[in-house]
């Protein structure tokens, strides 16, 4: 029988009324049945989940084993994956067989009681993933109730973990794609200078390769506003070569903030995005212009083009995430990872109207703990 | 009304350089090539426009007038501060990539606990210095205009938030260095002048003071003749010069500079630009001693700077050098007190309440700069019969008291814990900021308790440090200490 999954019916999986037991201390007499239980118990149950944020080996582990014989009024509790014991908090009775009783549980894949020890499968997302034993009186009916819920704060964990990994492979893609579209129209531009203007090749030729070294750099997640704003120049070159110089760039930039770090390849996909959506289809001159300042302990990054900008309701689908494919997949994802990085305050905010131009602004802490430029 | 004229163009120009200072480049390759150039020269004359505050422009000169040159010494503290800054946390703080002390406090650390206690001693600091530079400009405001002393506060408050408000600290390194040009200018223009123009008479009698206490021309410095000059000197030192390292406006300028080794080298230059400053001062406090003693006596000693120049020299000439020297205190004003009204506001948005709204991140940094002025007109308007420098000294001895072993430990020794810093900085904050209250509000103790309750620091500051390193010498250091530290020093 499988105890795991999110039950809808919510049943008092602790220890009721038993002497001696937690809830005992805030309400006094014999209301352990009341609400003040019932947020003490869900509590603990919270507790317990950011006891296991880092998984049974992480920093919480030996805290969720004591909090869970705490909960069960345990002698002592293993927590187990299918290495061995990997927290453990009170001693086991001497005598006491837990390696065979692991090795029993994981056999057979259910809750076993083999006195004084008791042992109760943990199944995350339906696979065997380790064990809780626990030492003394204990009903089996209990030990795997909580293993359930230790089961599911694992999943969890698993879950934050995965979608940290989800973020970094994010930026390798857009690592990856600076898309195939620019490299194509640089090559082309450039081979386009060679025989007319053959010094001009040659230093966009210096551009697009300090281009390219910037973006596959791997040295870390975070690169200065200023190594940002070469990127985007040396981008900006490359592409007001192939529109023919209609293209005008301004940079203001209040010294004091080049060197805040930020997370790497936030500013040039928003450069990107207003040259390929909002010029490329404009016929005429077109204006780009990016600055950058200090706001209090805020630094603020505005990239303003005069394009041919968006329907608003698009641009919230796009930092939804349910924009079309083709369109702004970048200002997605450095949105996603601005959040991901300072908080859900700190995504792009996106300014725009159909034939008005677009501004998109990011704003972020000038320092974060964690958050250092290599 | 050529004074008023003249503060409203210093505030229109800033106002312009704020906005629009950094329109410099076209296009990219020109603005990177002149953001290298920027360097040490502007960084370094920002971070004075900032230090030098209305405490160095008019309440030396008013100090020494009052007390004796002993006053020179807190020229000396101020400037030799950043020795101090340079030598001890200039580099490491950069290299740390905090902006703000609570920034530090968390990088090192690594609770969040400790970033907001810290936090609210931000807030104790700058109001503290924000009172005497509201106090300044309502004086300014007053002799230029006329208009009673709350008039010119709360006008100096609504200009100085608003101009915030409208962006005018955008380009803050560029504002600060105009503000230093300025001050320094403004202040230096008329007091060479008046030099030459009060003839040798007045030189030598300014020189060689008669007619004066024999305490007046001691070189120590007296607190209320209480007789324990040494005493008092050796602490106003002591609080100047760590009190530098702990204040929260003057660490966060370093982070503009590229690298630490920049750091260092704008730091030393500031002292060159601090020193020369500081050359002027002296000489309106020494000739108002001839000229202007009647405002001992009408216990107005502050306006020295300003009264001076319109009673030596007479008519039109006399009114544009008030006016001067007034665009300069106000000059002095207004780069300090926007510096530390966004230090305060970012401490209370960011630090304090900060975090979890998820709109107006803007409005609420504007609210709080509207808060923290408003709270500091309040605070100043009662302040008007304290000395300008006796406040700024407080708002050093408080940082010297908290914040400065709190970097300094925090640096050097890797063993400082959560709990030992957070007592430290407790005990610090309680015993400075209670013995100036106690030294604002009561009067009538013997000579020595009147020193240590107005010039603190020689007690607290060992006292936080010892407090410190105790309670830390108890605990463990928190995980990673040793990383964080290797890395304040690693070039």
């Amino acid at each position: 029988m499988l105890r795991y999954g999110l039950r809808v019916e919510w049943r008092p999986w602790y220890p009721a009324r038993r002497p001696g037991s937690l809830w005992r201390r805030g309400s006094a007499s014999s209301v352990d049945t009341g609400a003040g239980a019932t947020v003490a118990a869900l509590r603990e149950a919270r507790l317990l989940g950011s006891d296991l944020r880092g998984g049974l080996h992480g920093s919480g582990g030996t805290a969720a084993a004591r909090r869970i014989r705490r909960l069960l009024d345990a002698d002592a509790v293993v927590l187990a994956d299918l290495e061995g014991p990997a927290a453990q908090h009170g001693s086991l009775p001497p005598g006491s067989e837990a390696g065979a009783l692991l090795d029993e549980v994981y056999a057979r894949g259910e809750a076993l009681r083999q006195p004084p020890l008791c042992a109760a499968p943990l199944l995350v997302a339906d696979e065997l993933a380790g064990c809780v034993i626990a030492a003394g009186e204990v009903a089996a009916e209990d030990l795997s109730e909580v293993a359930g819920l230790v089961a599911e704060a694992l999943d969890h964990a698993e879950l934050s973990g995965a979608r940290a990994r989800i973020a970094a492979a994010d930026l390798r893609t857009l690592r990856a794609q600076i898309s195939p579209h620019f490299l194509h129209n640089a090559l082309a531009v450039i081979a386009a200078h060679i025989r007319s203007d053959p010094t001009r090749a040659r230093g966009l030729l210096t551009d697009f390769a300090d281009y390219l070294r910037y973006s596959f750099s791997t040295k870390g997640d975070y690169a200065t506003v200023a190594a940002e704003l070469q990127a985007i120049q040396t981008y900006l070159e490359l592409q007001s070569a192939r529109f023919d110089d209609r293209l005008e760039i301004t940079v203001r930039m209040a010294p004091e903030i080049l060197p805040v770090a930020i997370p790497f390849l936030v500013v040039q996909p928003i450069v990107e995005n207003a040259v390929r959506h909002g010029l490329e289809k404009k016929a005429g001159r077109g204006h780009i212009g990016v600055s950058g300042y200090g706001e209090g302990t805020m630094c603020v990054i505005e990239i303003e083009d005069d394009g041919v900008g968006m329907d608003p309701e698009l641009a919230r689908a796009i930092l939804a995430g349910s924009g079309p494919r083709s369109k702004g997949v970048g200002l997605a994802n450095v949105d996603q990872r601005l959040r991901t990085v300072y908080g859900q305050e700190f995504g792009l905010l996106i300014e725009t109207a159909p034939d008005h131009g677009t501004r998109v602004e990011a704003r972020v802490p000038r320092y974060r703990r964690g958050v250092v430029a290599q | 009304m050529t004074g008023l004229l003249a503060i409203g163009l210093l505030i229109a120009a800033s106002l312009a350089i704020g906005v629009y200072g950094v329109r410099a480049a076209r296009t990219a390759p020109d603005f990177l090539v002149a953001s290298r150039r920027v360097g040490t020269g502007r960084n370094a004359m920002a971070i004075a426009g900032e230090y030098v505050s209305a405490a160095s422009v008019l309440g030396l000169a008013g100090l020494l007038l009052k007390n004796g040159i002993g006053t020179l010494w807190i020229a000396i503290g101020f400037t030799a501060g950043y020795v101090a800054v340079v030598a001890l946390v200039a580099g490491p703080m950069r290299r740390s990539g905090a902006y703000t002390v609570p920034d530090f406090a968390e990088y090192r650390l690594g609770s969040p606990a400790i970033r907001k206690l810290c936090g609210a001693i931000v807030l104790v600091i700058m109001w503290l210095y924000l009172v005497p530079q509201f106090k300044g400009a309502g004086v300014v405001l007053q002799l230029v205009s006329g208009t009673p002393y709350w008039v010119g506060v709360v006008l100096a408050g609504v200009v100085v938030s608003g101009s915030i408000a409208v962006g005018g600290m955008r380009s803050a390194t560029y504002v600060q260095a105009f503000h230093y040009l300025v001050k320094l200018v403004f202040i230096a223009v008329p007091a060479v002048y008046l030099m030459v123009h009060v003839g040798p008479e007045v030189r030598a009698d300014a020189l060689t003071p008669v007619g004066v206490p024999e305490s007046w021309s001691r070189p120590l410095l007296d607190i209320e003749n209480s007789g324990h000059p040494l005493l008092a000197t050796w602490s106003m030192l002591l609080a100047t010069t760590l009190g530098a390292i702990g204040l929260p406006h003057v660490i966060m300028r370093f982070h503009t500079s590229p690298s630490a080794r920049a750091a260092r080298r704008v730091g030393v230059i500031v002292i060159a630009l601090l020193g020369l400053f500081y050359l002027f001062p002296a000489v309106y406090g020494l000739l108002g001693r001839v000229l202007t003693p009647h405002l001992v006596h009408s216990n107005a000693t502050d306006t020295v700077a300003v009264v001076l120049p319109g009673e030596a020299v007479p008519g039109a000439l006399g009114s544009v050098l008030t006016a001067l020297v007034a665009a300069g205190a106000f000059a002095a004003f207004l780069s300090t007190s926007s510096g530390l009204l966004l230090a305060l506001a970012g401490g209370l948005s960011h630090d304090l309440f900060g975090g979890r709204g998820l709109v107006g991140r803007l409005s609420r940094l504007r609210l709080a700069v509207a808060a923290g002025a408003l709270v500091s007109v309040g605070l100043s308007l009662p302040a008007a019969h304290l000395d300008i420098n006796m406040l700024v000294g407080w708002a050093f001895a408080v940082a010297a008291s908290t914040f400065c072993p709190l970097l300094v430990l925090g640096i050097w020794w890797p063993r400082l814990t959560v709990r030992g810093a957070a007592s430290g900085l407790v005990v610090g904050a309680l015993t400075a900021t209670g013995a100036a209250l106690a030294s604002a509000l009561t009067e009538g103790h013997s000579g020595l308790v009147t020193v240590l309750l107005a010039q603190p620091a020689s007690w607290t500051v060992p006292l936080a440090f010892a407090t410190m390193i105790a309670v830390s010498l108890r605990g463990e250091p928190p995980a990673g200490a040793e990383r964080a530290v290797l890395r304040l020093h690693a070039p």
